[in-house]
């Protein structure tokens, strides 16, 4: 079974933080998206992302962590154990996209779970397309369609403007 | 106290000084925060008469007791303080992520006092506040001045709310940009931060709000989220994500209300270039945008090259925008005026206020009032997309008859005088929103009656209400029939809506929610956010309390005008609407005197209101809970005295 990652298109994403909000609202009821595990950054005009987890092969974050309390599960997903974690905060400097981070009251870390494989965030995006749970051959199809497209298309104007 | 951060930021710009007050939770459940705080704060603060531009007035920036919390729409700030453009009321909201942030920061609201002596900028970050230098920020466009700030102060995460040139040069319809493309676009409050020298102003912070029952709250807004219940407007789901507001602008022209040349015509020949269709296939259009947590994305980035080069950081087209600077004044060229809105958004000026008058400017070039002598060569005919272009920059800047037109079209007719007052097309002295109200009469009404002047978001559109009802407001099927809905009834249900309207907006621009998201326009119905605030605050917060807090700050608003001179005099349309529409579905309807003044005469007894002077009186103001304001518009011998009762 492939794995499958939260993962958002920057030409689709607005920015809204929809997303943060869902994820602290079931995960913690609350309203602070500083306990969420999506993260969104808006860069005006040129576009937003949110990031989540992105289920490194080589987790760089498991591999720190001298308390072994981060694991890589079958699925990809990072597991934390509470009780093992002791808030150090290594993991959070070795993540170079500001994916696992400090539960603000629990003070143990934090990152995406997947929500058991069908994450709220992707399902109650407003925005078509931004927010998708797919494999990466998934991805990488999109991403080879639209350049493909893009391709065909100029190919079209050069074609009948030439003629 | 739960909902507020309980703490309103004083800075007096003259001395120097920043204190801290508390918010009282009295003063907090019987203004809302918004609209509602500000006007009690100016209300009392404020003498009647005071120069708009002159130290004695004060800028208040005001959050409400729900914003920041994560639901669609509720992301706003109002700015307020006594108008340049109109001598009165003046307010404008602004949404997108400086509300929230100016919360985090610390305090619900800020009230800027006095007058700097050289150009500074306030920053606030986590209960700090200090003035800092902004020499080298005057001069400057309003995204620089932001980017600026942030590479200052060392964080992108800083929100800044600033003015551009406009504002420094005091044009009477500036306005401030809050974030990136986010606007208090209306009634000139650039101009006032232009005159106390405040070129900006920068919040940053990490502080929480309380909530009574976050978790239940919680529930209702995810409850609220899967039910999508702030897209179930008459706009959604096609609407505004997919063409923004400016879709507006194809439905007026089918509906034959499309404000063309001035509001002499209401079919524009070439509005098929300017649709928001067109923009959509267009190249133009690069992508969406939206406020946080809204699921509406209605904003719209755009960029170009040819025949204009558009920045992206300022070309963000929405209806009115799009209206005033192409229909309005016969322009059919799309990137001609997505440049005129980037010009007015780069220099800080109203695009809506910018392109009525300079529609007033065309008519007098047109009817000689004006000529090429006076525009330094200028051909102001209409559809001159160039002309509108270099007037923008020659507003901005005061140069030439560009001084002229930034006194607001009223002030400019008065100066030309000799029958150009026609031309101008205001209430109160703020330029006409982009709506003919020929073929609406309720919002007719509710325009001429706005205590900030011509107003289009003080009580929407009739198109609106034939479709939307809320029960929990008072508007149902049984009160009123489809008949007395309809978008040319000028009968006394249609004033009662009105009124209503007038209210429920009230708490909206108080709380401060965008009104695509709530009843008429948007999804919402009332009922949610009365349990919203409820829910956040803890108080037994009910719809019947909604309305009339909404009741008590419209008329708080109308006696700050009513000290400034406002009466029944000043309720009415400019006399263009009294002559018939020339073409469309409606050809030849009008908004006769005598019917607006048969509506007025409604209205104010609804309001309860003195009728032959449009004054509040005092049963009505006591039942609001507003003694301290009848006595003080009985010191100043505007209502009557009490008679005193005999021992």
């Amino acid at each position: 079974m492939p794995q499958k990652y939260v993962v958002c298109n920057p030409d689709k994403c607005l920015g809204c933080g929809i997303c943060e909000f869902v994820c602290s609202a079931l995960k913690d009821k609350s309203l602070d998206p500083s306990f969420s595990r999506i993260r969104q950054v808006n860069f005006e005009p040129t576009g937003s992302m949110a990031i989540a987890c992105l289920l490194c092969e080589k987790p760089p974050c498991v591999t720190v962590c001298s308390m072994d309390a981060l694991s890589r599960d079958e699925k990809g997903v990072i597991r934390i154990d509470e009780y093992k974690c002791n808030g150090c905060g290594w993991c959070i400097r070795a993540c170079k996209f500001g994916a696992i981070t400090l539960h603000p009251t629990k003070r143990v870390v934090m990152t995406c779970d997947l929500c058991d494989g069908d994450p709220e965030c992707v399902k109650l995006c407003p925005f078509e397309g931004a927010l998708t749970f797919a494999t990466i051959e998934e991805v990488t199809h999109g991403l080879r369609k639209g350049a493909v497209d893009k391709i065909l298309r100029e190919l079209n104007k050069a074609r009948s403007e030439s003629s | 106290m739960f909902g507020y951060m309980g703490k309103i930021l004083r800075v007096n710009l003259t001395k120097g000084e920043i204190t801290e007050e508390p918010l009282e939770e009295s003063v907090a459940r019987k203004f809302i925060g918004g609209r509602g705080l500000g006007a009690y704060i100016l209300f009392n603060e404020l003498k009647p008469g005071i120069d708009p531009l002159g130290t004695k007035n004060k800028l208040v920036v005001a959050t409400g007791v729900i914003t920041g919390i994560p639901f669609p729409g509720n992301s706003g700030l109002n700015v307020m303080a006594k108008s340049p453009l109109t001598g009165i009321w003046g307010e404008s909201t602004a949404k997108g992520f400086f509300g929230p942030e100016l919360k985090s920061s610390g305090y619900d609201a800020i009230v800027i006092e006095g007058k700097a002596k050289t150009p500074v900028y306030l920053w606030v970050h986590d209960g700090e506040a200090e003035i800092r230098d902004a020499s080298r920020l005057w001069g400057r466009p309003t995204r620089e001045v932001q980017r600026i700030i942030k590479a200052e102060l060392k964080d992108d995460r800083v929100q800044v709310g600033c003015i551009g040139i406009a504002g420094e040069n005091l044009v009477k319809f500036a306005n401030i940009m809050f974030g990136f493309n986010h606007f208090a676009g209306r009634t000139g409050m650039g101009a006032v931060m232009g005159s106390k020298k405040l070129k900006a102003i920068a919040v940053r912070g990490t502080g929480r709000v309380r909530y009574a029952r976050e978790e239940k709250l919680v529930d209702l807004l995810m409850e609220k989220l899967n039910s999508k219940e702030a897209l179930s407007g008459p706009y959604f789901p096609d609407g505004l994500f997919k063409y923004g507001s400016l879709a507006d602008l194809g439905y007026w022209q089918e509906t034959g209300r499309l404000t063309t040349m001035n509001f002499r015509k209401c079919l524009f020949p070439g509005y098929e270039n300017i649709t928001a269709e067109t923009l959509a296939t267009s190249p133009y259009l690069i992508r969406n945008n939206t406020c946080p947590h809204c699921t509406v994305g209605c904003n719209r980035i755009t960029k170009a090259n040819d025949p204009y080069e558009l920045d992206p950081e300022y070309a963000t087209p929405e209806y009115e925008s799009t209206a005033a600077l192409s229909s309005l004044c016969m322009n059919d060229n799309l990137v001609a005026t997505l440049k005129a809105i980037e010009l007015c958004n780069r220099y800080g000026m109203d695009t809506m206020s910018t392109g009525v008058t300079i529609a007033f400017a065309m008519e007098c070039y047109e009817k000689g009032k004006i000529t090429k002598k006076d525009t330094d060569g200028l051909d102001l005919t209409w559809g001159n997309h160039e002309a509108i272009i270099q007037l923008i920059e020659k507003i901005a800047r005061r140069q030439g008859i560009g001084s002229l037109l930034a006194e607001g079209s009223r002030r400019a007719a008065e100066k030309l005088g000799g029958g150009a007052e026609e031309f101008a097309m205001h209430v109160k002295g703020m330029e006409f929103p982009l709506h003919d109200v020929r073929g609406m009469k309720g919002h007719g009404l509710g325009i001429a009656t706005s205590n900030r002047g011509a107003c289009h978001l003080q009580v929407e559109t009739d198109d609106m209400f034939e479709g939307q009802l809320d029960p929990d407001v008072g508007i149902d099927e049984t009160t009123f029939p489809k008949e007395h809905r309809d978008r040319l009834y000028a009968g006394p249900e249609k004033v009662k809506i009105v009124k209503i309207i007038g209210d429920l907006f009230a708490v909206f621009d108080s709380l401060v929610i965008c009104k695509w998201t709530v009843y008429p326009c948007g999804g919402y119905k009332t009922r949610t956010i009365v349990d919203v605030v409820a829910t956040a605050t803890g108080w037994d917060f009910t719809m019947d309390e909604l309305m009339k807090t909404g009741e008590r700050i419209f008329n708080l608003c109308r006696a700050f005008n009513v000290r400034e001179g406002i009466t029944r005099k000043d309720d009415k349309l400019p006399k263009r609407f009294t002559e018939p529409l020339p073409e469309g579905p409606y050809k030849g309807e009008a908004f006769p005197e005598d019917v607006f003044e048969r509506m007025l005469n409604h209205f104010y007894r609804l309001r309860g209101w003195n009728k032959k002077t449009g004054i509040p009186t005092r049963k009505k103001l006591e039942e609001l809970e507003l003694r301290h304001v009848a006595d003080n518009l009985e010191n100043l011998g505007i209502i009557p005295p009490t008679p005193k009762r005999k021992k």
